[in-house]
């Protein structure tokens, strides 16, 4: 009866939507990524002298230790970070999941953090870890605890930005957590309490299956989002030298931002680069594949 | 039973009081050390005022109505035309049937995994060849498009049942007016959700300002606070004066409507 739902739009139709945001998008990502691609070839600085070196900035690369330091700064923060932030995540939706009074307060309250300015928190941030008389250090001496040397000190610098991202965005999981947590259907719980579940039981019998779905989703964002940190870095432990004390904090965004637009060895970023989006692709492939084997989807 | 149930009860309710202390401290240094001298900052931390207190460390800030003005223009350019060419995008992708549909979709998202930092080369180097480089401009061109906010109208338009649209277009009805006469007026709450999500991102934007922007005039308020980083100045009140100028609009946007952010959030979950 209806044929007219089944036929194609005009393109001329097509495109007055679809245009406004795709040039934009081929612009300013598409291309740019070929480019990226094409640039890693070259020993291209800026200026107009430049040639094709083949895998020369690979080879580099392969060589640097600088390179391969900010690789391992990139997966401690990645590891450490994502673990904390997921794990936070989870056990706030749980905790906020009870009816309580002020449920909506502090759900709100928790998740704030997220909406706010990362480079006017790191400003906050870099005063309350002041190395001498900063308010972490004065609430340390208050428990009698030991000062600590927070941004300053290479095993600790990390560390403490894992914590300001921390800070910033466990909220951000919580809500995500929450959400997948409402949605699981209250009979499965009826029949558990019928079967004699226990608490420990229901968790991980009901609720942690249930959950695969969002946590699934959570765990690529996460891990997605902690390769992108950079203004925290920048802000906390940019300043001249850059890439915090002996390096520690130099994640391999921050590297790429470096070797571009401070030493101009763009042909060198470039191949940096490439290899960053190898390894989140290939850590994204993997998640997507092996979800079928944790993720439940009944229901 | 019982008593296992309040015991974790109790333990829940120390960790959500530990947790708001947490939360709320730095918010608490900002606000009041904008206020205070350098000696109070470190001496005092914990008071609200002190006799001291002033509005002397705004007043340093010379640059920053500047810095305001500058983000109030690029922010509301930004995330007007996101709304815009979110919503169509969404429309194209969900309600108009043409071919390679799906794999520019999927093309999309799959840009959402790209750092910034990796196409940033061309990217300058195409925004230079237009002559853009150091131009509010350049901002709003880069940010003409948001990957999250079409997915987010788009998962929404996908509710609206296509019954609704066969109608109009049986009745001759062009595409653009079913598009801004039915669908948009049905989208105003998930509108209103990419409205204050591009608002959040382009006021807090760092990254692109830091690369295109080198004019003292031009810069919007978060390059601005890296004046602080930069040009090594040690004092402390001036950088939470800015840190409380850039935090302050956001915080009252997000009390007022912090039903929009939940649910943008965990529609986004539900449905990735």
């Amino acid at each position: 009866m209806n044929t007219k739902s089944l036929e194609k739009t005009p393109w001329p139709t097509v495109l007055s939507f679809l245009l406004p945001g795709f040039t934009g998008f081929v612009l300013f990502v598409f291309l740019p990524m070929l480019s990226t691609f094409l640039i890693s070839f070259t020993n291209y600085s800026g200026g107009p002298n430049w040639k094709i070196v083949g895998i020369d900035n690979y080879l580099t690369i392969a060589k640097d230790k600088h390179f391969l330091q900010s690789m391992v700064v990139t997966f401690k923060f990645v590891v450490i970070g994502v673990s904390l932030q997921i794990i936070m995540g989870l056990l706030f939706a749980l905790i906020l999941n009870r009816n309580f009074f002020g449920q909506t307060f502090f759900r709100s309250l928790f998740f704030m953090p997220n909406v706010l300015s990362s480079v006017g928190i790191s400003l906050a941030f870099s005063l309350i870890f002041h190395p001498t008389k900063g308010i972490a250090n004065q609430m340390l001496e208050f428990v009698g605890l030991p000062d600590s040397p927070w941004l300053t000190d290479p095993s600790t610098a990390l560390l403490t930005i894992i914590m300001v991202v921390l800070w910033m965005s466990f909220g951000y999981y919580m809500i995500i957590f929450l959400g997948g947590l409402q949605s699981i259907n209250p009979s499965l719980y009826e029949a558990a309490d019928i079967d004699g579940a226990n608490g420990v039981q229901k968790f991980f019998r009901v609720t942690l299956p249930m959950l695969s779905p969002t946590m699934f989703f959570a765990l690529t964002m996460c891990i997605i989002n902690s390769f992108k940190v950079f203004d925290q870095v920048f802000m906390m432990t940019g300043g001249t030298d850059g890439g915090g004390p002996a390096g520690s904090t130099n994640v391999v965004v921050y590297d790429i931002y470096q070797n571009s637009f401070r030493n101009f060895r763009f042909g060198y970023a470039s191949a940096e680069s490439l290899i960053l989006l190898l390894i989140i692709l290939i850590i994204t492939v993997i998640q997507f594949n092996n979800q079928k084997k944790w993720v439940t989807y009944d229901i | 039973m019982t008593s296992r149930i309040k015991i974790s009860n109790i333990l829940s309710n120390i960790i959500i009081l530990i947790t708001s202390f947490v939360v709320l401290v730095p918010i608490f240094i900002i606000v009041t050390a904008a206020f205070k001298n350098e000696v109070d900052i470190f001496e005092r931390p914990a008071a609200l005022f002190t006799e001291n207190s002033g509005l002397f460390n705004f007043q340093q800030l010379e640059m920053f109505p500047r810095y305001i003005w500058n983000s109030i223009k690029v922010t509301f350019f930004c995330t007007v035309i996101q709304l815009g060419t979110a919503s169509t995008g969404a429309y194209a992708f969900s309600k108009l049937k043409w071919k390679g549909r799906d794999t520019i979709f999927l093309l999309y998202l799959m840009s959402m995994m790209i750092p910034i930092q990796v196409i940033i080369i061309p990217q300058f180097m195409i925004i230079r060849s237009f002559g853009l480089y150091d131009t509010h401009l350049a901002l709003i061109m880069v940010a003409s498009f948001t990957v999250f906010g079409t997915f987010l109208i788009k998962q929404f338009f996908m509710t609206i049942p296509d019954s609704l649209l066969e109608s109009a277009r049986l009745d001759g009805a062009h595409e653009w007016l079913i598009y801004w006469k039915i669908v948009m007026p049905l989208a105003k709450t998930v509108l209103a959700t990419v409205l204050i999500f591009s608002f959040r991102w382009f006021w807090n934007e760092f990254f692109s300002a830091l690369i295109y922007l080198t004019s003292p005039e031009l810069k919007t308020l978060p390059l601005g606070m890296t004046d602080f980083v930069t040009e090594y100045m040690v004092y402390y009140g001036p950088q939470m004066a800015a840190a409380m100028i850039s935090i302050i609009p956001v915080m009252i946007l997000f009390i007022s409507l912090q039903r929009f952010f939940i649910q943008g959030i965990t529609a986004s979950g539900i449905k990735g």
